[in-house]
């Protein structure tokens, strides 16, 4: 497991939000951690892979789909928030956020 | 030397998606065109008018149209392209596009999928179509291995590394779907239009739709195209015209379709379609680009 510093955390959670405002055309300060990405922003599934890919070249992680579909079951993505935390935890174990 | 590859993207998008991301000045010619075309389909401009069959080739039209527009969008800025490919009935488009056939003969060949979807409904076939996100080819083939028979269920296209769309009987197709999920799919949907394009089985309900494409004469194409099935580089119309009729009943592998166009040369892609579908299902190697309207 990769420890997450602050500093680590609140990087993920500017980066998310900035990628969802530009992706999604909305102002940044529009979005708070209630927001619902696909309901409030019109998000998908496609932008939220890109997202997943940009992180992990971002942090260097070998991660695969399969297994944040996996923890996506446990775990629905309904607002930001859960978002932010999804990503921490991969950030911190990888593909083992399966078994988190 | 191939260095910049346009593509063109297949039927999906809703309109409305499509539309809002044309400029004023691009949105003025598609009107133009969505006047002449539906005028001389007897086709309804108020979309929720055309029923039935009507209504889903009237959509896929949108399409076509949409594509034409930002082709002449990108070739007037200069954007010339040394190749190209079209993703499923992007083949149709980009034969329009292409000059191997007038764009109303293309219109033409969306129509006559009425007659194959007519043709399903005479004989019960109930079929589907789907995508799985998260999976590769290669997953998918491994997840599915045993558990459909190619008579139910097929990989209709293997798009990119996490992009894969499913083919065939539409209760396998659920099927798979729900299993895709259990196994970690970030998401799986069924298309519900009731055909099951690039599955075998469409080739006894299609032939309506094959003949018609051999009832004209195909151009050579004014750029080469690569073929989705075969990835050999097609320069004559009698190839064309053969692309077309595959189109309806054939797998295809789209990501070894990118992947040969890279090899021969395209750091450059440009995503023909108006709302940057092609860019977000397909994936390119770190020296290249794909490009999409909102980038020219």
């Amino acid at each position: 497991m990769r420890e997450i510093t602050n500093e680590i955390r609140q990087e993920i959670t500017d980066m998310i939000f900035d990628y969802y405002a530009e992706e999604c055309e909305v102002e940044r300060d529009e979005i708070t951690m209630d927001t619902n990405p696909q309901e409030d922003l019109g998000s998908d599934s496609l932008m939220f892979v890109e997202l997943i890919e940009m992180t992990a070249d971002k942090y260097d992680l070998d991660i695969k789909l399969q297994s944040i579909g996996k923890y996506m079951l446990k775990a629905p993505m309904d607002t930001m928030s859960d978002v932010i935390e999804m990503f921490c935890k991969i950030y911190q174990y990888g593909n083992d956020i399966v078994n988190q | 030397m191939y260095n910049r590859a346009f593509l063109f993207n297949g039927i999906g998008s809703k309109p409305e998606k499509l539309l809002v991301n044309l400029p004023p000045e691009l949105k003025e010619k598609y009107d133009d065109y969505l006047d002449a075309a539906f005028g001389r389909l007897k086709l309804n401009k108020d979309f929720d008018k055309n029923t039935g069959y009507d209504k889903k080739v009237a959509e896929w039209l949108i399409s076509l149209i949409c594509d034409r527009v930002i082709f002449e969008h990108y070739i007037d800025k200069g954007i010339i392209p040394d190749i190209g490919a079209g993703y499923s009935s992007g083949i149709v488009s980009i034969s329009g596009c292409f000059g191997s056939v007038p764009h109303e003969f293309a219109h033409d060949i969306i129509m006559m999928n009425r007659a194959t979807m007519r043709c399903l409904d005479e004989h019960g076939e109930k079929l589907d179509m789907g995508v799985v996100i998260g999976f590769s080819y290669d997953d998918i083939s491994e997840l599915f291995a045993g558990r459909f028979s190619p008579d139910e269920l097929i990989i209709g296209s293997g798009n990119s590394k996490f992009h894969v769309m499913i083919s065939g009987k539409a209760d396998a197709v659920q099927k798979a779907l729900d299993f895709a999920l259990s196994e970690g799919a970030i998401k799986a949907f069924g298309f519900g239009t009731g055909v099951a394009y690039h599955h075998p089985l469409m080739k006894k309900y299609s032939q309506e739709y094959v003949d018609f494409c051999a009832s004209t004469r195909y151009s050579a194409p004014v750029y080469p195209i690569l073929s989705i099935f075969d990835r050999e580089i097609m320069t004559t119309g009698e190839q064309v015209l053969r692309e077309n009729q595959l189109n309806v009943y054939t797998p295809i592998r789209w990501d070894l379709a990118i992947k040969k166009l890279e090899e021969l040369g395209v750091t450059e892609f440009f995503d023909v379609s108006a709302n940057g579908a092609v860019s977000k299902f397909s994936r390119v190697s770190r020296k290249c680009k794909i490009y999409t309207l909102e980038d020219v």
